[in-house]
């Protein structure tokens, strides 16, 4: 792997009500990986979140209304992208993502090897694997990934992910709303990047409460499903629409 | 068609264009908007003050009723409003979301150059920014 130090690395840590962990990750990351920056994207947090984001002098952005993961992770690859960064990392506020793995992720970035590299739980099955019911969904929506695009990715709704700056200026054009990571690997992979996995442990959420509840989770599932069918025909379209050369048949 | 429903729907019809009168006077809706209720209420006119028209439609389409026919044109004509509805809302939450986030950049960048540049002396302290709460 190249030296890390000399890539120009972001780390993005979506917050929404993460007071019981904000503080500790970010502090955590500085510790352990001081030589990448990060920003912290408070998405109008009702708890104390941006008072502590604030008092503690961190870097952050504070979205004026709500915008779901995926309009605020958007907002961070947008900055990313101004800002002239070689590799933006997202990376879950709430603690389940241990900042020690981040040259794994960042490495097949670095490197070259892959636009998108995905920390996944599912390539050594260390740590914390998550319920059964969330596994077997987990597992469809990778198998409807791999049917709809021919990209094998086995932890589809990791949120620690490391982007080019390529792909990093591609998301912050298109990047889905409410459950953006599935759709994100979709539309990467059918737009002509290349996406991967690369092995980490995660652990269980230390504090608070998952965007995703049990009640949710149907809606969940039949809104990612419906949206990778419509993303698969949508931006197969585009590429159909390319401009004809001359003398091309019809 | 009746007599009566022919009266009920020319009363319909103006009441129709009156409100939307009063809507695009006060401001509380736009033209653009407007025009799809403008030609509900015209047709609905044309209909009540020229009943051949429904007679013939009745016709083409072998509709029993004719008034059958007024209801399914008016049922189209709301599904079609209300698609329209939903791509606008569609465009406006897009346009809102690109906003919030230029907002948010833009305040990070703000609070960056607030928090480097010394404060004169004698001026009042700044205002913490305070988020909007839905």
């Amino acid at each position: 792997m190249k030296n890390l130090n000399a890539l120009k690395t972001l780390v993005l840590i979506p917050c929404y009500n993460e007071e019981e962990n904000i503080v500790r990750v970010v502090k955590r990351l500085k510790t352990v990986c001081p030589e990448v920056d990060y920003l912290v994207i408070n998405d109008c947090s009702t708890d104390d979140s941006a008072a502590l984001l604030k008092a503690g002098g961190y870097n952050y952005l504070d979205l004026p209304v709500n915008l779901g993961i995926g309009g605020g992770v958007q907002c961070g690859y947008r900055y990313a992208r101004d800002n002239g960064y070689a590799i933006t990392v997202q990376m879950d506020g709430d603690g389940q993502h241990d900042p020690a793995y981040l040259p794994e992720v960042i490495g097949p970035v670095a490197d070259g090897k892959l636009d998108m590299c995905i920390g996944s739980r599912f390539i050594t099955h260390e740590g914390f694997q998550t319920s059964f019911m969330r596994r077997v969904g987990i597992r469809f929506l990778s198998g409807m990934i791999r049917l709809l695009c021919g990209q094998q990715v086995l932890d589809v709704t990791s949120g620690f992910r490391a982007t080019s700056a390529g792909m990093t200026a591609y998301f912050a054009e298109h990047y889905a709303t409410d459950y953006p990571e599935p759709e994100a690997i979709l539309s990467a992979t059918l737009a002509g990047y290349r996406v991967g996995e690369a092995p980490v442990v995660m652990c269980e959420r230390q504090g608070g409460v998952s965007s995703i509840s049990s009640i949710k989770s149907v809606y969940y599932m039949v809104k990612v499903s419906l949206s990778l069918v419509i993303d698969r025909l949508a931006i197969h379209r585009v590429r159909a629409a390319r401009p004809r050369r001359k003398g091309e048949p019809l | 068609m009746t007599q009566q429903f022919q009266a009920f729907m020319l009363l319909g019809a103006a009441s129709l264009l009156v409100i939307i009168f009063v809507l695009l006077k006060k401001g509380l809706m736009t033209v653009k908007y407007s025009l799809l209720w403008l030609c509900l209420a015209i047709v609905l006119v044309i209909f009540a003050a020229f009943p051949y028209v429904v007679f013939v439609l009745r016709d083409l389409l072998d509709i029993e009723m004719p008034v059958n026919l007024v209801f399914l044109l008016m049922f189209c004509f709301v599904l079609f409003v209300l698609l329209s509805l939903s791509i606008a809302i569609t465009q406006l939450a897009e346009k809102c979301k690109r906003l919030t986030q230029a907002n948010a950049i833009l305040e990070h960048r703000l609070r960056q150059l607030e928090d480097a540049a010394p404060t004169p002396p004698g001026t009042a302290p700044r205002n913490p920014h305070t988020p909007h709460k839905e």
